[in-house]
């Protein structure tokens, strides 16, 4: 072959190639005008999308509503029409007459002949087509530049963000709760994994198991956590009403203190008020609760449990004290009713008197007597430091809700071992068979200020154990726990979700979550410019990205549950400025009452009054 | 019968079972010397005897940490007096139908009014247009559906939630 054979060759190659492509461009630029109502329709959704960071599923969920319009219109058709074949014919038939209408300037008339079936056509393919460049731009199949897919992403996610912030202002579209009992949370702002939907919801069984909550201050933490309370409250009254289930019982506990949780629970007040919640109990301001109402057993360990008992030559103490306080709470008069009673009894001559009779426990008490001085002032001391909100006369049962203020910024040991006493009422609550069950979610805002004594792993195994929903917050990774064990514990079972906000340190969670598989391209280089050879390759990448996790504003948030994400604007809580309505009258019994059982508290009982019981049982 | 005045407010102390031995005697040394009976003017007997007293009480930490207990069970029992605050209304979260479209004024107006009347607007003028266009009934048909279908979609936002939701 010579070089000119060659040559000519090349150039009919060349030639072919022109032809071919210029033929393509002139059929697909036939298809579109011939199609033109199509390919608006196309060209505005796909704009559209484009300007306001919808994924494809909006696009199709809109043609999919755009069908009851096509619906109409053929059953319309089909009257008119008197045979198959003009019914199958009659759009055909619309859309000549749509040309006809055009070419006399009538452009209103032949889009009213093309619309029902165009609109939905335009949007799926637009989906279609928008799905596709997302493809090609994710795999670097298409993008001018090496930093494309980088450039569309990131313009990508501002749109998504800013139109998920427009979205929450419609106060339709974030109710607390959805019909179906879903709390609402939020507009999406993407989803990886999980399934798009406009509004972000969690199911109300979610609640019920266990959450975390992981954000800094500032980050909206608040926010989400009192809508969460507020929606699962609402969610599960109604469940209540409408099929038997327990009543709802929300106890919060605000760890850090101070008057920013005072706001907070006045807030959260306010919210639980608008969805049925009738009575809302502030610790220590406005009501107290009752340790003592513990069962005697559970009392004892737990009044032991809360002074700190060191090991070795300690632990001979400790044993002591341990013996005293059951001697104390477990006297034949019954429990002591309260922190005065209970220092009354840590007495020699108390506890003689109300063991008299009983040698083994006379034995005890005599030999417990030279340390009686020492546990009674430790006590005195401690229920002196943990204040009158743990000394009744209220219990858990008594509210709808329980915000409990401890001041663990401010008094970090008194919170500790008062956050003690209240998870020993709380599963005291959710054991107790002989009063109302009720379903309880235990929040616990900022828990790392007061888990010196009560570990959050271990409060989030005993919630778990004892069906009591439990959702934790932490300002950051390292608040979950003291090491990574215990911080792995905890957020790897949070099997109702993880709420990941902005945080510094995301990477653990980000692992958590898992990665996917994406196709990625490698280009080749030519001088400066990108080449038109490559190769592509499987890899992974993050499912919860740790730079957006990093960089989310305010009021953002990952919702991190099946090793998928969906990223949140969180919605401000605001319950239906509405009325509910007043309750219809009550059946006679709904609550069987309480039988008086082995924790019935007797009337308190002094020293003086027991001389007088003993006197009299011992009268011959 | 009122309580006896507390051994820190006798020598004007702030109550605590921090307070160290030094402090203590300091305050007693006041008083003592400003109202010994021993003093020319006659001090103050009854005011020096009730520090004295207090003294008695304060002098040990012991003593102290008794004293600051009794002080703390004294309020404990003013505070079992506190309740619970009284409940809001017991509520029915869950309405009737015919309820639920007797609130729809109400949620109209708790709403987003203005741009209802905005959305209602546009899909009137829509609605005229098509009537308007002179195209056959089918299609007509199908984009008033269409349009109906976008107002109830789209205005439901503008709603505010029904009660208890």
């Amino acid at each position: 072959m010579t070089f000119w054979a060659y040559l000519r060759f090349r150039m009919l190659m060349w030639g072919l190639r022109t032809a071919g492509r210029f033929l393509r461009v002139v059929i697909l630029a036939a298809v579109l005008i011939a199609a033109a109502p199509v390919t608006l329709v196309t060209a505005v959704g796909f704009a559209g999308a484009w300007l306001r960071g919808w994924p494809p599923a909006r696009l199709w969920r809109a043609a999919a509503w755009a069908l009851p319009m096509t619906g109409v219109y053929l059953a319309g058709r089909a009257l008119h029409a008197g045979t198959w074949r003009a019914f199958v014919l009659a759009p055909v038939r619309d859309w000549e007459a749509a040309w006809h209408q055009a070419n006399a300037g009538h452009l209103l008339t032949a889009f009213a002949l093309c619309a029902p079936v165009a609109v939905p056509a335009g949007l799926a393919v637009a989906g279609g087509l928008w799905a596709w460049r997302i493809y090609a731009i994710e795999t670097g199949l298409s993008g001018r530049t090496a930093t494309a897919p980088v450039v569309f992403d990131a313009r990508q996610w501002y749109r998504q963000a800013r139109t998920a912030r427009a979205r929450i202002t419609a106060p339709g579209t974030f109710p607390l709760t959805s019909r179906d009992g879903r709390i609402i949370m939020g507009s999406t702002i993407r989803a990886v994994g999980h399934r798009w939907h406009p509004v972000t919801s969690v199911p109300y069984a979610a609640m019920g198991r266990h959450q975390v909550v992981i954000g800094s201050s500032g980050s909206g933490k608040t926010n989400l956590m009192m809508r969460s309370w507020a929606g699962w409250y609402s969610a599960a009254l109604r469940a209540h009403h409408q099929h038997g289930k327990p009543r709802p019982l929300l106890i919060v506990l605000d760890c850090k203190g101070g008057p920013d949780s005072r706001v907070k629970a006045e807030r959260t007040r306010r919210l639980l008020h608008g969805v049925g919640a009738s009575r809302v109990a502030i610790w220590p301001d406005e009501a107290n609760v009752s340790l003592w109402s513990l069962p005697p057993a559970d009392l004892a360990v737990t009044l032991f449990q809360l002074i700190e008992s060191g090991t070795g030559p300690a632990a001979y103490y400790a044993d002591v004290t341990q013996a005293v306080i059951t001697l104390a709470v477990t006297a034949p008069p019954g429990p002591p009713t309260g922190a005065a009673a209970f220092l009354d009894r840590l007495d020699p001559g108390w506890l003689e008197a109300a063991y008299a009779g009983d040698r083994s426990r006379l034995a005890a008490v005599s030999a417990a007597r030279r340390h009686l001085a020492d546990v009674s002032l430790r006590y005195r001391t401690l229920l002196s430091r943990l204040g009158p909100g743990l000394d009744g006369p209220g219990v858990l049962a008594d509210a709808d809700a329980w915000y409990f203020v401890l001041e663990g910024t401010r008094e970090q040991t008194v919170a500790e071992a008062q956050a003690m006493a209240l998870t020993e009422l709380v599963a005291h609550a959710a054991t107790a068979r002989d009063t109302e069950p009720r379903a309880i979610l235990l929040a616990c805002d900022d828990y790392s200020a007061v888990s010196g004594r009560v570990p959050l792993w271990q409060l989030y195994e005993r919630g778990r154990s004892l069906g009591v929903g439990v959702q934790v917050s932490a300002q950051s990774w390292q608040g979950l726990g003291r090491d990574d064990d215990e911080r792995y514990r905890i957020a790897a079972t949070a099997d109702g979700g993880i709420w990941l906000l902005r945080t510094p340190y995301p990477q653990p969670v980000c692992e958590l979550a898992g990665t996917r598989r994406i196709i990625e391209t490698a280009t080749k280089m030519v001088g400066n410019m990108w080449g038109d050879e490559g190769s592509s390759r499987v890899q992974h990448a993050w499912n919860v990205d740790p730079d957006i996790a990093r960089s989310l504003q305010a009021g953002q948030a990952g919702y991190i549950h099946g090793g998928s994400c969906t990223w949140v604007q969180i919605a401000r809580p605001r319950p239906s400025p509405l009325p509910i309505a007043p309750p219809p009258p009550p059946p006679s019994m709904i609550i069987p009452p309480a039988r008086p059982g082995a924790h019935a508290q007797p009337a308190p009982a002094g020293p003086a009054a027991l001389d007088d019981a003993f006197t009299q049982e011992t009268r011959p | 019968m009122t309580d006896p005045p507390d051994p820190f407010t006798a020598l004007g102390l702030t109550p605590g079972p921090d307070l160290t031995d030094e402090q203590v005697r300091a305050a007693w040394r006041a008083i003592a010397t400003a109202t010994h009976p021993d003093r020319a003017d006659g001090g103050n007997p009854s005011r020096y005897a009730t520090a004295s007293a207090a003294f008695q009480v304060l002098r040990t930490p012991w003593g102290r940490s008794e004293a600051y207990a009794d002080l703390t069970a004294r309020n404990l029992i003013n505070f079992r007096h506190r309740v619970l605050p009284p409940p809001a209304p017991a509520a029915r979260v869950t309405i009737s139908p015919w309820r639920a479209l007797l609130l729809v004024p109400a949620r109209i107006r708790h709403g987003r009014p203005g741009r209802l009347a905005l959305r209602i607007l546009a899909a009137a003028v829509l609605t005229l247009l098509v009537l308007r266009s002179g195209a056959p009934t089918p299609p007509v048909a199908g984009l008033l559906a269409g349009i109906a279908t976008w107002l109830i979609l789209t205005s439901r936002g503008d709603l505010a939630p029904p009660p208890g939701r």
